[in-house]
């Protein structure tokens, strides 16, 4: 008998919160997108490890991307106690580009003195740019993740039913 | 709509969506030589998912890159392994790469990043962007069966436990 399917969204939150956390801190965040992939492939995995039968490629990219999803918000949460220390970091990173570079776009050091309202808008438009791009980057994981580790979830998970035999 | 024809819409999106991607990271430098401060938007938007450092960035027009030289080589990979695609049995062959190729595709960038993750030793930009494509190259073969999976619905091979033929072995 098989018991209810589980669900998706406890594997999407632990894969996305591990991704968020690791791609807000600073300095541990130097491997860019990777983090991302990592937390959709973590999320693949976690959700192939409880379905009798194992996930479609398909299911692997859809978890993935509600742990992209969930990273973003997790990233914009964690970085709130760090933004000092990232608008310092771009900061020098704009200031040495200043130095190779004569012709700095007009106003750029105020893009690091924002304040009042404008932070905040910014704040939901930069969460909404980092969602959709990072749901996209998750789907990727949870592809790779099935891909590579889906075996191991289902060796662990104990005896597989058989296919249908319109899946062979 | 047809299964086939599903395939080519999710094929056209993913080559339209990539190439606005890639042009965005090359539009940045441009618009920033032009004294645009679109540039400084296209910059902002890219900095969750990339440092950004221009020591480890290519630079084009006298300006850096949107994203540094190993996610270009993702991002571009990704939009050559698109293009590389309907050559590999065309659309309607949606089996996904071994677990070796996989394997072997991420090998370099995975090497080259924990070495230099823990100071092992310093790769250029250009080393940098070579083992970005190559794993950026591997991803549509992974990426376009998954959505033609949600899309139209699960085919032969899709499935975790015999996703391209190597979890039956």
């Amino acid at each position: 008998m098989n018991g209810p399917r589980p669900s998706l969204f406890t594997p999407a939150l632990i894969g996305g919160a591990v991704a968020g956390l690791l791609s807000a801190i600073p300095f541990v965040n130097c491997l860019c997108c990777l983090w991302i992939i990592g937390g959709g492939a973590l999320a693949a995995y976690l959700w192939a490890k409880d379905i009798p039968g194992g996930l479609t490629s398909g299911e692997g990219a859809l978890v993935g991307a509600f742990a992209g999803v969930v990273a973003a918000a997790a990233d914009a949460l964690i970085s709130i106690p760090f933004a000092t220390l990232n608008s310092v970091f771009f900061r020098r990173v704009f200031e040495r580009l200043s130095a190779y570079v004569e012709d700095m776009p007009a106003g750029w050091e105020r893009w690091f003195d924002r304040t009042g309202p404008f932070q905040v808008g910014w704040f939901f438009v930069g969460l909404m740019i980092a969602a959709a791009i990072f749901a996209v980057l998750g789907a990727l994981g949870g592809v790779i993740g099935l891909s590579l580790f889906g075996r191991k979830a289902q060796a662990s998970s104990g005896p597989q039913p058989p296919l249908p035999p319109s899946a062979i | 709509m047809t299964g086939r024809s599903r395939m080519v819409a999710i094929y056209a999106a993913a080559g339209m969506g990539a190439v606005f991607w890639v042009g965005a990271i090359l539009a940045a430098p441009y618009l920033w030589s032009k004294g645009e401060r679109l540039a400084l938007f296209i910059y902002a938007c890219f900095s969750p998912v990339c440092h950004q450092i221009p020591e480890r960035s290519l630079w084009l027009f006298g300006h850096p890159l949107a994203v540094c030289a190993r996610c270009f080589g993702i991002y571009s990979g990704f939009l050559g392994g698109l293009v590389l695609f309907p050559f590999r049995g065309g659309l309607r062959n949606l089996v996904q790469p071994k677990v070796r190729t996989i394997l072997l595709a991420s090998a370099p960038i995975a090497a080259d990043t924990t070495a230099q993750f823990l100071g092992l030793w310093e790769t250029g930009p250009a080393g940098r962007f070579a083992t970005g494509f190559l794993w950026g190259g591997l991803l549509p073969f992974l990426f376009l069966p998954a959505l033609a999976d949600l899309a139209i619905g699960p085919s032969k091979g899709s499935r975790g436990r015999n996703a391209g033929a190597d979890f039956r072995a």
